[in-house]
């Protein structure tokens, strides 16, 4: 819509009657600002509806939230780890029931994975880690052995190594950790491992190695 | 891209054509998504829906289902990638909110499952005390408990509902006292007569002639005729009461609680057949107790009763949806009448005559037979009563005035501005006021009617209206984001004075326990001691409001 802005006098182009205001007349100013977050209101609201029903839903409702969270439908987000384990903390748990539904009306992917069902190497090398704590140590590295000779040459002595040292670590700990997902339990193995030595694995392992190979590249420069 | 738009306006979810791409192309989904979502949830309401999830099921279930209302239907990894949560985590989730009914799943092509959630059915949550409360009041403490655990518990079976229904009562009851099975099974049986429960939809029981691998998700059924089908079970027996050494005080541990395994070895006769608690049928219930209240305001106690005892009739015959009941003739609504009442024919007469000619349409005449056909006119009804109710609103937040200004704008449907100033009497510069107020908030709107094709603002028609059912989802709405601002208060209320309250609830433990070992009463004054005066008066207050904010929602 061409406008003649700026040329004469500024004229509407609607009819400002219609909007309430009679021609020439001082317009409102303009708000410069958002209005008022809780502005003031002339009306203040009804009082609330009491009776013998408001009541009782009253009390049904804070019952219900209670009640809704010791459900087992209730799921608990894993709280962070406290800095000092407070001994009343175990006497606080609230024991849930244990709840499983009706498998049959559930699209099959619903069900939880079982435990232990990949086949992959790495599986395995878990499962015989585990397992390993029941059997006596050197049939254990002999297994492991076996196991990391399909793996890869490569990082075999290494392996090798960390595994014995692991293996008695758990032996120590107990069949805590077969009762684990194969998935966790090898991610454990592997951090666990890591962790024990205080050696970098870009390291080398053995003494011996580092002495011939030094010993290999000092024969070339004899000067 | 282009989905189909069904009649209500509502975007049907429709099978992928065969130019669509397959579910994993992440990329066009949400363009798709978004066509499907723009009915159904504002933002207000999905915050409603949130907070919701996270009070009755926790955090991680809140996650899962406010980015399925979001994001519409998904399959189960995409939920699991895009919400940033483990897989085991979100099959959990899913499957609690499948059991409470809140989201569905539907096979597609290629064997993916979807999953939808019911964003509807998430906001019934909040009416779950006035569910219970109405079956109170129509079945007593029974059907009370009945409906409350299948609320609890979104789906169960009669036999499971029964017993721990038997068992709740029983420790209600004095010692040496027990709830029957019997009783409960036959309040059961009545609530399915009366449809306030119903048969989830189930597993049809298949030939296994049926070649190749099993469906990724079982298709559930049900038909009209089964939903409301009990059983042939004969459960006998009585509630037990729970032992004593279970009833610890809260603070130490259950560890006498009886191992759950147990119960489950024995065979449940019912096995499959689950029952859910029908809302839509309490939604009715509140329709009518509406109408009837609103008879009974309108004219007196005798047209209330008449309107309760046609309605009543028309329970199980009409569908909730139906425009207006069956009609029903003088004769049958004479013999139906309750019990107690002694009115003569001829007044029923006469009250039917007063009732069908009343300018508020509320019962309508359809016929002479049978001493005259009466209907009642659902949807006028109701819309009488979202028209009083918005009229409520406006008078007591704007003034009578304004309301006078509303009530006349909706009488005559389009007025313009100098029309309104002539008929309402206002002086002009008040009625432009607060015409602009009532504009500014939506309860009115303008409508443009052009005079010439350039539509010219100068040459146009600018009248005054009022849009019944846009105001009125404009007001529900506002109702939604005002819970939701309650819960935040009430949640910023407990948190801030968390410790006070958990001082109060142990000092009550403590008082507890002494009072159960016989402590004197100087003991017992020193303990209450403990919380100072002005913590009292904290307390109290904090009641108080924490109150008010629940009682609003």
């Amino acid at each position: 819509m061409a406008g003649n802005k700026g040329r004469g006098r500024a004229a509407y182009t609607f009819n400002i009657e219609a909007v309430g205001f009679s021609r020439g007349e001082k317009l409102p100013d303009v708000v410069l600002k958002p209005p008022p977050l809780f502005p003031d209101t002339d009306y203040k609201p009804v009082p609330l509806r009491t009776g013998e029903g408001e009541d009782y839903m009253l009390a049904l409702k804070q019952e219900l939230r209670e009640t809704m969270k010791r459900m087992p439908y209730f799921m608990e987000t894993p709280e962070e780890k406290q800095d000092i384990e407070r001994y009343s903390k175990r006497y606080m748990k609230v024991y849930k029931e244990e709840w499983i539904p009706d498998w049959r009306r559930l699209p099959r992917e619903m069900m939880p994975t079982k435990k232990c069902k990949k086949a992959g190497p790495k599986s395995k090398k878990a499962k015989v880690t585990g397992q390993g704590t029941s059997l006596t140590n050197p049939a254990d590295v002999l297994k492991k052995i076996e196991e990391l000779e399909k793996r890869g040459d490569g990082e075999k002595s290494d392996e090798e190594n960390e595994e014995k040292e692991g293996s008695k670590e758990k032996s120590k700990e107990g069949d805590d950790d077969e009762e684990d997902d194969a998935a966790e339990q090898e991610e454990y193995d592997e951090e666990e491992q890591e962790e024990e030595n205080d050696y970098i694995n870009s390291y080398f392992e053995d003494g011996d190695d580092f002495g011939a190979d030094s010993d290999d590249n000092m024969d070339e420069a004899t000067y | 891209m282009e989905q189909p738009r069904g009649k209500t306006g509502w975007t049907e979810v429709t099978e992928p054509g065969p130019g669509r791409p397959g579910f994993g192309a992440s990329d066009r989904r949400p363009r798709a998504a978004a066509l499907r979502l723009l009915s159904t949830m504002t933002q207000a309401e999905i915050k409603l829906c949130s907070l919701l999830l996270q009070e009755h099921f926790g955090e991680i279930v809140e996650k899962i289902g406010v980015h399925l209302i979001r994001t519409g239907s998904q399959p189960l990894r995409v939920i699991a990638h895009d919400t940033g949560t483990s897989l085991d985590q979100v099959k959990k989730a899913l499957c609690v909110l499948i059991q409470h009914n809140l989201v569905i799943y539907q096979v597609h092509k290629r064997g993916v499952v979807e999953y939808e959630a019911q964003c509807s059915r998430v906001l019934r949550m909040l009416r779950y005390p006035r569910y219970i409360y109405t079956a109170k009041t129509l079945y007593s403490d029974t059907g009370e408990l009945i409906v409350e655990e299948l609320l609890l518990n979104g789906k169960m079976t009669m036999s499971a509902v029964v017993k721990k229904v038997a068992d709740r009562l029983t420790e209600t009851m004095e010692d040496g006292k027990t709830m029957d099975y019997a009783e409960v099974s036959n309040t059961f049986v009545r609530l399915a007569d009366t449809h306030f429960v119903q048969r989830c939809p189930f597993v049809p029981a298949t030939e296994n002639s049926d070649p190749g691998p099993p469906p990724p998700a079982p298709t559930l059924v049900i038909n009209e005729k089964d939903m409301y089908l009990v059983p042939k079970l004969s459960l006998i027996g009585k509630g037990k009461r729970r032992r004593s050494s279970d009833e610890d005080a809260t603070g130490e541990p259950k560890a006498k609680r009886p191992k759950h395994t147990a119960d489950n070895k024995e065979p449940i006769p019912d096995d499959g057949i689950y029952w859910q608690a029908n809302l839509d049928r309490f939604h009715q219930h509140f329709r009518d107790q509406g109408i009837v209240s609103a008879v009974a305001n309108r004219m007196d106690q005798t047209s209330s009763e008449i309107v309760r005892t046609m309605l009543r009739m028309s329970e199980i015959t009409t569908p909730s949806n139906a425009p207006f009941t069956q009609p029903l003739s003088s004769n049958e609504i004479f013999r139906s009448l309750p019990v107690g009442y002694n009115i003569s024919k001829q007044v029923l007469d006469q009250y039917l005559t007063l009732l069908a000619d009343d300018p508020l349409e509320f019962v309508g005449k359809s016929g002479d037979s049978g001493g005259g056909m009466y209907v009642i006119n659902l949807h006028k009804a109701l819309g009488s009563l979202a028209t009083a109710t918005l009229e409520s609103v406006v008078q007591e937040r704007f003034g009578s005035r304004c309301a006078r200004i509303f009530r006349l704008v909706l009488q005559k449907k389009h007025l313009e501005q100098k029309q309104v100033e002539d008929f309402a009497m206002i002086p002009a510069k008040e009625a432009k006021d607060m015409l602009y107020k009532m504009l500014s908030e939506n309860f009115i709107s303008l409508q443009e009617i052009p005079k010439t094709p350039d539509h010219a603002p100068s040459r146009t028609f600018y009248l005054y209206t009022v849009n019944i059912l846009s105001a009125a989802r404009m007001l529900l709405h506002r109702c939604y984001k005002s819970i939701a601002n309650l819960i935040e208060r009430r949640q910023f209320e407990t948190k801030e004075n968390k410790r006070l309250l958990e001082k109060s609830q142990r000092v009550e433990a403590i008082i507890a326990s002494m009072q159960a070992t016989g402590a004197e009463e100087a003991q017992l004054q020193e303990i209450e001691e403990m919380i100072t005066a002005p913590e009292r008066q904290q307390l109290e207050t904090l009641k108080r409001n924490v109150n008010k904010s629940i009682n609003r929602m």
